[in-house]
């Protein structure tokens, strides 16, 4: 009773505008960057490894990504650019790619970047022993199949041609192959790494950050420090960055609003919208792309989606706009496999769109018509859909049952938590229905088509392909993409295989979705990156450090929203 | 059952009578407001449901309560709520009353061994703490609907009842007019029926309506931790728990389920411990 009372309390105090006036920038007009202070990052999420050639957590990929530079990376608008290499070159056959790499670039221990460390970081990343969720993207590495079976003591593919000259050799052309190198998998450690992984060797990399003994304090902190050997002259402008990891996530609103945090990408829809209406606020929200593709997955081997004409129908039904209602911020309608973010994607393409009547026509076409008038007809069966108990498609999914029902299918949602989830998605013939969703690995449309629309992608446990759907002119066109080196022509195959997909409807496309990063106005040159959530070296700080105030200061700003203090008090608690 | 003195004890009573009074207001609003409502609880009205800034609509004449954050009515949605907790907590409660009762009886009454084994098993059950023990049943039985949930708290919630019953029985075993029906020959049968169940009845419908209140709870916790009953079916805990994100923003939609649960467990309480002091049933139920 007590506990009610207090949300009662809690409930009245605080209605109305729950942010604060934001903590003003010291030198608003200053263009110059400054260096120095800690950039301070909350997050919900947790890192399990900081070691990248296993790690796969997306938190993981933020912090990785100054740790440790690659050979190539993502610039700000995600093209492929040389990095720890000063150029790179591919032969007219596309089979060789040679990189020469910068000379005197050091890494975090104080010793030289060659191309001997280039080859070990590879093999050490693609050795068997090693636990690599993403090997196989680089199985067209020339000795690839060998090495990977432990049938051979090295890569042959991977060849040393002078202290700072490396060459890859290809089995066949790959046109992905940059992108996946881009990717952390294969970067460049330090000699401590060795040349076979282990879980208890500390991070040590070329990249501008460098983690420092003792700076991980596993569940709660983490701190990396500049590198200052870092190659590019003059770069990071931040002494440090700092990430307070496994914050709930009023502990987290509470504490940017307290100013101890500098930067987060965790704020809720509802937070968002308020934030977007205080124009003190709202230049401060940085969308990111569209990178991740939501839909309704439909299993085509399990009746009734094994009829093409119910997914038509099931496409047809969906009103996206229902969808963009529940969360207008972090939503936008889809209408095709490729989101926004990613390359290939075709602003005017509309390959799945909401139109009630041809819904009710796919329906007559599959053999169940539904009469809207009388409410009769339609599938006669309960179709399953499996989601994550309290997760985001709790709502997405009962906005899907009131629209398939005007349609005559209906559903039934099995609640069940996300170990489950997982295990039964990707296992064949279990689940009708679900929205897994995919967060795209890299911008590039052969990440989706492979693994999401992929024969190849079929698998009896894990699959990918969690919708079991197989048409030969996608595998085809999947494949031709892959050894199609001119952009032009390899994103006009993808166009062709988007068409296919959106008319085969394996899934309803209904949404992508996007973190919008909100900063505090102090973190200057702040910018998301397409790729890696944001780019540390241009941002800095126009304040020495952060400006944090203290309780009894916010109690005084505050006074009507007491929860807030005493969610504050207890959020700096626990750190 | 109730003789004048209790029924003039219970009017005098009045916040027993305020109980009575909210507790009735609880079935008139479970009852009426589906059927006149003008809006249905499981669909989303995203254009009059939708508030100026994008989020649910505040109170006002179109929803009198507001809408919830995926655009339904918050007043249907909290009435078909209360349906479904008053099911569950009477249900359940009628199903723990019946088999404590009879376990406690049983224990009571013929003592010895069957006394020794029900009440060791009685122990065991309560030694795991009760949300604890539900909320198992729950995840292990997977898909739950209102039926299984008073099933499963009905069959956890018999173990202290059973006890206090027990305690009852044995008090009335060795009481003089039982040692004479047994001397006239009266059957046990007859016996349990015309003697020991008059005489635990009092405590039994003090517990029972205590545990109304705590049934509510219970099936409260277990929606709003998701282990409750699945959506689109509306429980004052889910929404509890759907309203929480939307505090600053759309109160209501937290209010309306917090002041329906305190409000109900306000009432039963009330009435349980009118009926306690009116029944003169002494320590019952307190804790």
């Amino acid at each position: 009773m007590r506990a009610a009372t207090l949300m009662l309390a809690a409930g009245l105090v605080a209605c109305g505008n729950p942010f604060p006036a934001p903590i003003g920038s010291a030198h608003p007009d200053d263009a110059i960057p400054r260096r120095g202070g800690t950039l301070h990052r909350g997050t919900f999420a947790d890192v399990r490894s900081l070691d990248p050639a296993v790690a796969s957590d997306d938190l993981a990929a933020e912090v990785i990504e100054n740790i440790f530079a690659g050979l190539v990376d993502y610039d700000a608008s995600a093209h492929i650019v040389p990095d720890l290499a000063e150029r790179f070159d591919v032969s007219p056959d596309g089979l060789v790619y040679r990189f020469y790499l910068r000379q005197g670039t050091r890494f975090h221990d104080g010793s030289e970047l060659t191309a001997a460390d280039v080859k070990r970081s590879i093999e050490r990343a693609l050795h068997p022993s090693t636990p690599n969720p993403s090997s196989s993207l680089y199985d067209t590495i020339d000795g690839y199949a060998a090495f990977a079976a432990g049938k051979a003591d090295h890569l042959t593919g991977i060849a040393v041609e002078g202290r700072y000259v490396v060459a890859i050799r290809l089995r066949e052309t790959d046109a992905r192959f940059l992108s996946v190198l881009a990717l952390h998998s294969l970067r460049p450690v330090c000699a401590s790494g060795g040349d076979r992984y282990s879980d208890a060797w500390e991070p040590c990399g070329a990249g501008p950050f460098k983690l420092v003994h003792g700076a991980w304090d596993r569940g709660l902190r983490l701190r990396l420090d500049r590198h200052d050997g870092y190659f590019r002259p003059g770069l990071p402008y931040l002494d440090a960055i700092e990430w307070t990891l496994s914050m709930n996530r009023a502990g987290e609103l509470y504490a940017f609003q307290d100013g101890n945090l500098d930067l987060t990408h965790d704020f809720g829809d509802t937070d968002l919208q308020t934030l977007r209406a205080d124009a003190r606020w709202s230049p401060f929200l940085s969308p990111e792309p569209d990178r991740t593709i939501d839909g309704e997955v439909m299993n085509t081997e399990i009746p009734p989606f094994d009829n093409v004409e119910v997914r038509r129908a099931v496409a047809a039904a969906i009103n996206r706009e229902h969808y963009r209602a529940y969360k207008p911020e972090s939503l936008s309608p889809a209408t095709q496999v490729i989101p926004p973010g990613v390359p290939g994607y075709d602003p005017h393409f509309v390959g799945q769109s909401y139109d009630y009547d041809a819904a009710l026509l796919h329906m007559r076409n599959a053999g169940f018509p539904y009469d809207p008038r009388t409410k009769t007809g339609g599938y006669p069966g309960v179709i399953p859909y499996y989601l994550v108990r309290q997760g985001a498609t709790e709502y997405t999914a009962q906005i899907l049952a009131q629209d398939l029902a005007k349609v005559g299918l209906r559903l039934e949602l099995h609640l069940v938590n996300w170990p489950t989830f997982l295990s039964l998605v990707y296992t064949r013939g279990t689940v009708a229905m679900s929205a897994p969703g995919w967060n795209t690995d890299y911008p590039d449309p052969s990440n989706l088509f492979e693994s999401l629309f992929s024969s190849r992608a079929i698998a009896g446990e894990q699959s990918t392909n969690s919708a079991f759907y197989r048409n030969a002119r996608v595998d085809e066109l999947i494949e031709s993409a892959r050894h199609e080196l001119d952009p032009a022509r390899r994103m006009a195959l993808f166009g062709e295989a988007n068409r296919i997909v959106c008319d085969d409807a394996p899934w309803a496309f209904t949404d992508t979705r996007r973190f919008v990063d909100v900063t505090q106005p102090y973190v200057r040159g702040f910018a998301p990156h397409p790729v890696w959530t944001f780019d540390t070296a241009s941002t800095w700080l126009d304040r020495p450090t952060s400006a944090k105030r203290s309780t009894l200061a916010l109690l005084w700003s505050r006074p009507r929203s007491l929860p807030t203090l005493l969610a504050a008090t207890h959020a700096r608690r626990a750190w | 059952m109730i003789d004048p003195a209790t029924s003039q004890r219970l009017r005098k009573d009045r916040a027993a009578l305020g109980g009575f009074a909210l507790v009735v207001l609880l079935v008139l609003f479970a009852a009426a407001v589906p059927l006149v409502s003008a809006h249905d609880p499981w669909t989303s009205d995203f254009v009059v449901g939708v508030g100026p800034a994008g989020g649910p609509v505040s109170p006002g004449r179109a929803y009198w309560l507001g809408t919830d954050r995926i655009f339904r009515d918050e007043l249907v949605r909290l009435a078909y709520g209360a349906r479904l907790s008053l099911f569950i907590a009477i249900g359940a409660t009628a199903l723990s009353s019946l088999v404590g009762a009879a376990v406690g009886i049983a224990s009571g009454y013929f003592g010895g061994k069957t006394d020794f084994v029900l009440m060791r098993f009685v122990d065991v059950g309560l030694a795991f703490p009760f949300l604890l023990l539900v909320m198992a049943i729950g995840a292990a039985l997977g898909q739950t609907t209102p039926t299984t949930i008073f099933v499963v708290l009905g069959l956890t919630g018999w173990l202290g009842p059973s006890r206090v019953v027990r305690a009852k029985t044995l008090q009335v075993r060795n009481a003089d007019f039982v040692v004479a029906s047994r001397a006239l020959g009266q059957t046990t049968g007859r016996i349990l029926l015309d003697h020991v169940l008059p005489n635990v009845a009092g405590p039994i419908t003090v517990l029972a309506t205590l545990s109304v209140a705590q049934m509510i709870v219970a099936e409260s916790v277990l929606s709003y931790l998701g282990a409750g009953v699945s959506p689109p079916t509306p429980t004052w805990g889910h929404m509890l728990f759907e309203g929480q994100e939307y505090v600053l923003v759309a109160p209501w939609t937290l209010l309306s389920p917090a002041l329906a649960i305190l409000l109900s467990v306000i009432a039963f309480n009330l009435v349980g411990e009118g009926l306690r002091n009116a029944l003169d049933a002494g320590q019952i139920g307190r804790r």
